[in-house]
């Protein structure tokens, strides 16, 4: 989340997508950093043991999340389900 | 019947937690891990442990963070060392010394208290302790011991860790809303990103360092002071302190900070205004009376320069101030084309041991003993005066008009602004060489040698500023001729003394527009102690 | 670094958490991709890529990678994406 939280400070809305796995500390991370509304998008675990498919269809699965993290001020992050 | 004391739950060195009031007859004892007697009684406090235990809860409290545990391996002690690390604990049951006794009831209602070691005292409160549980305490041989030995004080006493623990306490005097810093921001820089910064580091306002500036007044914090223009904010006295904090005050320098404060948001001086002309203005404070030895100023070396605490610290809280609960900014309010210096800070103290008239604050109705901030809105300055030739009182006094005549710009006379002189005690010298050389002497002179015909205002191909021509065009010869003093008014020349005693170099500074549309200079009486 | 509290200087109008920026309803202009380099992120970012480019036509993507997802972005990255987009999209950690 730190990439994150210093392209917000230079102007530019950003989202990290990070596995379910992550949630936790993103959430830590963002509040440690002092930006506690800064985006993150979640995808389900596993991530090294999915196949191609599999990863392309986490894509699919969050790609109107990831949109939506850039154009509106939503209250927290946004998780793909499935 | 007394009130129990304070409750409190703590873990101990293994992480278990533990309660008082506990239902049962209790002996709680302060220490710190580096106290010779808190380490001289813990056999004692352990022998306690070992007889009294099942009827009662002897509790040690440890102000020594990790060292609670090194104490308990050091004595090899049963009894729990609980955990009070950030004295909050010790702040509330409110003691001096440490090893700290108390001996309570089921309930928590004190039965003894006492502090150090006095042998009688212990040896009583085990007998006592006896009585009511029941049964002997073995393993003591009391005249191993001294028969007294002092205890060290307090960890909650050390200045840093009381200043903390008021300034969280419920009865706390502060109020404002607290910003945690995230643990992986950097406290500086968010300063800047919110705006609060002139541009400079700012020292962040913990809530211990707001403390400790708020012993250097003795008003209520909540008091508002003045509502800050252009916003209107309440500077309250915490306000205030919060900003001396962050530009770097001393404590003892808050009271000329709140009384500049008032002094700028008063109407007659119009910070709103001052702050929000294209002209770029800033207040420049002078500082008058027995204050500027008490702190340190500085009115001799260098005085309109860098390098004194109090000067720079006390010129840039007030900026602060009229920044943060103001909320004048460049580019919101403040529209300054160039700016100045100014704008960080100007404040310095008249050297009125050195000026052969009387000080600025008896001139404008003080009594000599009071303390006084005077702020005055200038746009520019200080601007060097050079004479290093005038051997005479009138010549030098000719000097400093022709170096005010540049104010604004120098053909223009006659407008309604002011200017500050500062006179050096080289010229001070000259000027009082042949007898004395009164103010009100020295600004006629400056008038008198400012004098121009109204001519010499009319714009024209070498300058188009001025009077208009269209204007000029309709005047008499005789009033074009009329001489024209540089300033409306004698009185709109402030004068002062500062400076080194080496050096023919005085200094002024231009003003903004003075008068109801602009702004006048105020005075404000600091209070001091 | 040790956790701070300051005292708010102002007269707490506003709200001083760091906030994000703020956002407009469409994205426009330039998106960057940055590949954090943990296995398989780019497997999901070739696809977002290719998404993206279908949801938001006359958006321009562009990729980047860092050298180790192990520590922040490096500065010149940083700055080089800074200069190049306009949004930043970080995947994948895990």
């Amino acid at each position: 989340m730190h990439d994150v939280v210093w392209f917000e400070i230079q102007g530019l809305p950003a989202v990290c997508i990070a596995s379910s796995e992550f949630d936790t500390a993103a959430d830590a991370q963002r509040t440690a950093l002092g930006m506690k509304s800064a985006q993150y998008v979640l995808v389900d675990h596993p991530i090294q043991d999915a196949t191609d498919e599999e990863m392309r269809n986490k894509a699919r699965v969050v790609a109107d999340a990831v949109v939506a993290a850039l154009t509106s001020q939503p209250a927290g992050p946004s998780s793909g389900s499935g | 019947m007394t009130p129990p004391h304070t409750a409190f739950a703590r873990q101990d060195t293994d992480g278990r937690m533990h309660g008082f009031p506990s239902g049962r007859p209790s002996l709680v004892c302060f220490i710190k891990e580096d106290c010779k007697t808190c380490n001289l009684v813990a056999p004692l406090l352990e022998a306690f442990q070992k007889a009294f235990a099942d009827q009662a809860d002897i509790l040690i409290v440890g102000q020594s963070g990790a060292g609670n545990e090194v104490f308990r391996k050091r004595h090899a002690l049963t009894v729990p060392v609980l955990d009070d690390g950030d004295c909050a604990v010790s702040y509330v049951w409110n003691f001096e010394v440490v090893p700290a006794v108390f001996w309570t009831d089921g309930a928590g209602r004190p039965l003894a208290h006492f502090e150090g070691f006095v042998r009688e005292e212990w040896h009583d409160l085990a007998k006592k302790m006896s009585v009511v549980l029941g049964r002997g305490c073995d393993g003591i041989v009391w005249s191993d011991y001294p028969e007294w030995r002092p205890g060290c004080g307090s960890k909650h006493l050390d200045p840093d860790v009381n200043d903390r623990l008021k300034a969280n306490a419920e009865d706390s005097p502060i109020r404002a809303r607290r910003i945690d810093i995230g643990s992986s921001d950097d406290v500086s820089e968010f300063m800047y990103d919110q705006g609060f910064s002139d541009g400079l580091p700012l020292v962040p306002p913990t809530p211990e360092r707001v403390m400790r500036m708020l012993t250097g007044t003795r008003r209520n914090p909540q008091e508002v002071v003045a509502d800050v223009p252009p916003n209107m904010g309440p500077a309250t006295i915490e306000k205030i302190a919060i900003n001396a904090v962050m530009a770097g005050c001393k404590p003892e320098y808050l009271p000329v900070v709140i009384a500049a404060v008032e002094a700028i948001c008063t109407d007659a001086f119009n910070i709103h205004g001052v702050t929000a002309t294209t002209m770029g203005a800033s207040p420049i404070l002078v500082v008058s009376g027995p204050i500027r030895h008490k702190i340190g100023m500085n009115m001799k070396l260098g005085a309109l320069g860098a390098d004194n605490r109090a000067n720079a610290t006390i010129g840039r809280a007030l900026r602060l101030v009229v920044r943060n609960v103001g909320g004048a900014k460049p580019n919101g309010v403040d529209r300054s084309t160039l700016g100045s210096p100014s704008k960080f800070t100007m404040c310095f103290a008249e050297w009125e041991e050195g000026s052969p008239w009387e000080p600025l604050h008896v001139e404008r109705g003080f009594e000599e003993m009071d303390s006084v901030v005077t702020v005055f809105a200038m746009t520019s300055g200080p601007v060097q005066i050079v004479d290093q030739e005038s051997r005479k009182p009138d010549e030098v006094a000719g000097s400093l008009g022709l170096g005010l005549e540049g104010v604004m710009l120098s053909k223009i006379h006659k407008m309604p602004t002011d200017a500050l002189l500062v006179v050096c005690p080289e010229h001070v010298k000259t000027l009082t060489s042949e007898g004395p050389y009164p103010k009100a002497r020295l600004r006629r002179r400056i008038q008198e040698v400012t004098e121009r015909p109204l001519s010499d205002m009319v714009a024209g191909l070498t300058s188009g500023a001025g009077l208009p021509r269209s204007l000029a065009s309709k005047m008499s010869i005789d009033q074009l001729g009329a001489p024209t003093s540089k300033f409306a008014d004698d009185q709109y020349i402030h004068i002062v003394v500062a400076g080194s005693e080496a050096g023919k170099f005085s200094a002024c500074f231009h003003g903004w527009v003075t008068g109801p549309t602009g702004s006048v200079a105020v005075s404000r009486k600091i209070e001091t102690y | 670094m040790a956790a701070v509290t300051i005292l708010d200087p102002t007269d707490e109008r506003i709200p001083l958490e760091r906030q994000i920026v703020a956002r407009t309803a469409d994205v426009k202009g330039v998106v960057g991709l940055l590949d954090i380099s943990k296995p398989r992120g780019n497997v999901l970012l070739d696809e977002l890529e290719y998404l993206l480019g279908a949801k938001l036509p006359g958006v321009e993507l562009r990729r980047y990678r860092k050298p180790t997802f192990a520590k922040p972005c490096p500065d010149d990255l940083r700055a080089t994406i800074k200069a190049e987009c306009d949004y930043v999209v970080e995947a994948l950690a895990d």
